[in-house]
């Protein structure tokens, strides 16, 4: 059990450092904090231009899909790096228990979104001038949370995935433009067609939007279990998706002796 | 003569080597695509014509910048990665004259992101396009993605020196789409962003595609476009023997 | 007038940044060497891994500055006249890197024709002569991302020798691709230096340079430990004897035991599948052989062999002192 926790957090912090090493304030400040608050601001003012929304729709659906964008390139990525690195092959093979492997390796990644998403939320609203009650915080926290991981089960399905294409960049960027059209980020499901907004509902971040957006608007933490419950649900399926698709992806590489797939 | 075969020759063979990543072609046309959908979702639902007519416009040429703003300060570090970078210094050639074909090719990437993206709103949206001066129309635009190469000149140039600077890529993407008056007028923004948004090449640029769409004389916003797009190519020429000089000090040429 | 001149070059690197923990450290990759190389001559900078050969090499093609000393190729300071140099000189280095991968190796060629100012109308024809030269005909049309090694070796020479340089720079060319390729590459480079082209090879394969180089510099620790032709360098410890004895069941243990006996002066060991061979440097090979079979005592002996030293033996000689 104690070698299962030492993975879990030793093996998931040193890949998610190694991915990261180029991390330096110059780089940071940009990406996590300058970046997405110019995003919120520019859908508000779109918004505003288009006279739709108001600015809190736009900084609510942004400052949440912000948990989705580090969760979704950083399992992308640190698995997909393992295997440019060559050493996917050594980590699958090595005795290692996958579960607390692989799930060590989510942890910082959902910390990181949610601590963008946060700072985002913060600065936005202080920048829009946006109001929200000060008994929303707590529970939006909560919803951030819930989100990120939801967003880190579809990150790890993408990984594995991207074990099977070779472009995991592309993937990823693909699976998030999918996320910001869908999930009521900026357009309300409302205005999606029928068939688009039948998607969403098994997206990640859709129900997680809607409940932080319940709450800025005055709703009780009791008016969005259902919400919660459904995002943090659609988040184990795809963790579970992801974790099968890998381990069988292990089990046909030792067969057919790929381990670095080509 | 010699200069213009130089960049033509260089222009098509990055172009060509471009466009066949699936990261630096495909994905420069497709992602944009993501943007463009949502504005045409947002600007649809207030059933203004002509308003969704003019985001339409605007939104495809946001991929015009999306494509140089992302590639250009990227470009250098694949180089850098590929071991090309090396090579591309050591050749008797100025720097500037290798580079500049270079940024230039990613934002031809970004017009075909434009027009593919006005098709997606021609057909997946219904949204009708038709240009009051259609061969002027596509002058502004070529102007106007040349242009934006002269930009991403300017940033590529930066990050042969400092690795990081690919970070500020992605940076610029946003606020360049917002105040530049793509979607939204300079009119709605505060007063202090106009002298700002005079000096960004893009701000004409959209002006003298939405000019020769609309109607109005693009004649001069095409020339300003062109104009402000030079400084910054003259600012990373003038740069660039200092850069790259700093980076054989530095040993930041190779990637180890 | 030698082709390449350099006086005391130095470069050192500093590492570690302002975010990262720790000090910054300087490393002196290159420390104050000096050589110079005459017109048509091919010469050799030999060394391990490390020794500052690729340092040397990038501050001659310009693409790195030096921190100490001076260095001209062709008269022309590698400092103030940069394009001057560039304009004159070839770079080819080891590895499948350097190429346009989604390009194909016609288009790399043509691409970089550009770059160096090969006039347009000479253009298609010369690319055609060097597709010839080093065997890549009728491959010209494929994405180099299909290439074998040896194919990006082989156009990475070609590259280098589009606008016909008077020098050619090859670091380390042979990293990576097969005998066979290895062999056809110092058939091209022998080629080359028939037709006047002067060539500064690094490498750490000896017999690279004895079979190819007209003089060689051992390099180790950004230091010259000795230069001159191939046989001198071997006649440094030519009035020594190697001896070699195969041993089948393990010989670690008992190296310290062979170094100590008098009149040996290095011992090495080579492993193979099936055996080990213990290489012993001797000054005189009759009465240290005795010696060293005594010390093997019990162990399954094959081959033992006295032989005549070689530049490898020089080399290692050479490294093992510094």
């Amino acid at each position: 059990m104690t070698a299962a926790l030492r993975i879990f957090f030793f093996g998931g912090i040193t890949s998610y450092r190694a991915l990261f090493h180029w991390l330096t304030p110059w780089i940071l400040i940009p990406t996590f904090i300058v970046e997405p608050i110019f995003q919120v601001l520019f859908f508000a003012f779109v918004g505003r231009d288009a006279g739709v929304g108001d600015d809190s729709f736009y900084l609510i659906g942004n400052a949440v899909q912000f948990a989705a964008i580090p969760c979704l390139f950083a399992m992308g990525n640190t698995i997909g790096n393992e295997r440019y690195t060559q050493t996917l092959g050594l980590l699958l093979a090595s005795p290692a228990r996958r579960l607390p492997l692989f799930l060590g390796r989510a942890l910082p990644v959902i910390i990181n979104g949610f601590c963008v998403s946060l700072v985002v939320l913060v600065l936005g609203a202080l920048v829009l001038r946006v109001h929200i009650p000060a008994e929303a915080w707590v529970p939006i926290v909560g919803v951030l949370v819930v989100t990120s991981f939801s967003c880190t089960g579809l990150g790890l399905a993408t990984a594995a995935l991207a074990l099977r294409v070779r472009e995991t960049a592309v993937l990823s960027n693909i699976i998030i433009g999918i996320l910001i059209v869908f999930c009521g980020v900026n357009v309300p499901l409302s205005a999606l067609p029928a068939w688009m907004s039948t998607i969403s509902y098994v997206l990640p971040l859709t129900h997680g939007i809607e409940a932080a957006r319940d709450l800025a608007g005055g709703a009780s933490w009791s008016a969005v279990t259902g919400l919660v419950a459904t995002e943090a649900l659609i988040g184990v399926v795809y963790a579970a998706l992801g974790m099968a698709m890998l381990f069988a992806l292990e089990v046909e590489s030792r067969r057919h002796a790929s381990l670095e797939l080509a | 003569m010699k200069i213009l075969r130089l960049v033509a020759v260089g222009w098509w063979l990055q172009l060509k080597n471009r466009s066949r990543s699936s990261f630096d072609g495909l994905l420069s046309i497709l992602y944009p695509l993501f943007f463009a959908t949502t504005i045409f979702f947002l600007y649809r639902q207030n059933g203004d014509e002509a308003a969704l007519v003019s985001a339409a416009v605007g939104a495809s040429l946001m991929g015009v910048w999306s494509a140089v703003s992302t590639s250009a300060s990227t470009t250098l570090q694949g180089e850098r990665r590929q071991g090309t970078l090396e090579l591309l210094v050591a050749a008797p050639t100025p720097f500037s004259l290798v580079i500049l074909p270079a940024t230039v090719s990613m934002a031809t990437i970004g017009l075909w992101s434009f027009i593919v993206t006005l098709l997606w709103g021609r057909f997946a949206f219904g949204i009708p396009i038709s240009f009051d001066q259609p061969l002027v129309f596509v002058i502004a635009a070529v102007v106007m993605t040349f242009s934006l190469g002269l930009v991403g000149f300017l940033q590529a140039m930066a990050s042969v020196r400092y690795r990081a600077a690919w970070a500020l890529g992605t940076l610029f993407e946003f606020p360049v789409w917002l105040v530049c008056g793509f979607l939204v007028p300079l009119s709605s923004l505060p007063d202090w962003v106009t002298p700002i948004a005079y000096l960004l090449p893009p701000t004409w640029g959209v002006s003298a595609v939405r000019a020769a769409a609309f109607g109005g004389s693009p004649w001069r916003d095409i020339a300003l476009c062109l104009a402000t797009g030079a400084i910054y190519a003259a600012i990373g020429v003038a740069l660039s023997r200092r850069l790259v000089d700093s980076a054989r000090g530095n040993a930041t040429l190779a990637l180890t | 007038m030698p082709v390449i001149e350099v006086d005391q070059l130095a470069r050192s690197y500093r590492s570690g940044s302002r975010f990262s923990r720790g000090a910054r450290t300087e490393v002196e990759a290159v420390r104050g060497i000096s050589f110079e190389v005459e017109p048509g001559e091919l010469f050799g900078l030999l060394g391990p891994n490390g020794a500052g050969k690729t340092t040397t090499i990038k501050m001659l093609i310009t693409l790195l500055l030096p921190t100490g000393g001076s260095a001209r190729v062709l008269g022309y300071d590698v400092v103030a006249d940069p394009r001057e140099v560039r304009r004159r000189i070839g770079y080819v280095f080891g590895g499948d890197k350097g190429l346009y991968e989604r390009l194909s190796g016609y288009d790399n060629l043509r691409y970089f024709a550009e770059l160096y100012g090969v006039p347009p109308r000479e253009q298609r024809q010369r690319i055609a002569e060097l597709l010839d030269l080093v065997g890549l005909t009728g491959k010209e049309g494929q994405r180099v991302e299909g290439y074998s090694r040896g194919m990006r070796q082989r156009l990475h020479i070609a590259r280098g020798l589009l606008h016909k340089p008077d020098v050619l720079f090859l670091d380390e060319p042979s990293i990576g691709i097969d005998p066979v390729g290895a062999r056809e590459l110092r058939e091209t480079v022998a080629a080359l230096v028939s037709t006047g082209t002067t060539v500064l090879l690094t490498t750490h394969y000896m017999f690279e340079d004895d079979e190819l180089c007209d003089r060689i510099a051992v390099i180790a620790g950004g230091a010259i430990l000795a230069e001159g032709t191939p046989e001198q360098l071997k006649s440094r410890v030519a009035d020594g004897h190697v001896v070699e004895i195969e041993v089948f069941d393990g010989v670690d243990d008992r190296i310290d035991a062979v170094r100590a006996i008098a009149g040996v002066t290095s011992v090495g060991v080579e492993s193979s599948d099936r055996s080990q061979l213990l290489v012993v440097r001797t000054a005189a090979a009759a009465q240290v052989t005795p010696a060293v079979l005594a010390a093997l005592e019990g162990r399954s002996l094959g081959r033992v062999a006295t032989r005549e030293p070689t530049l490898e033996d020089a080399y290692v000689e050479l490294v093992r002192d510094a």
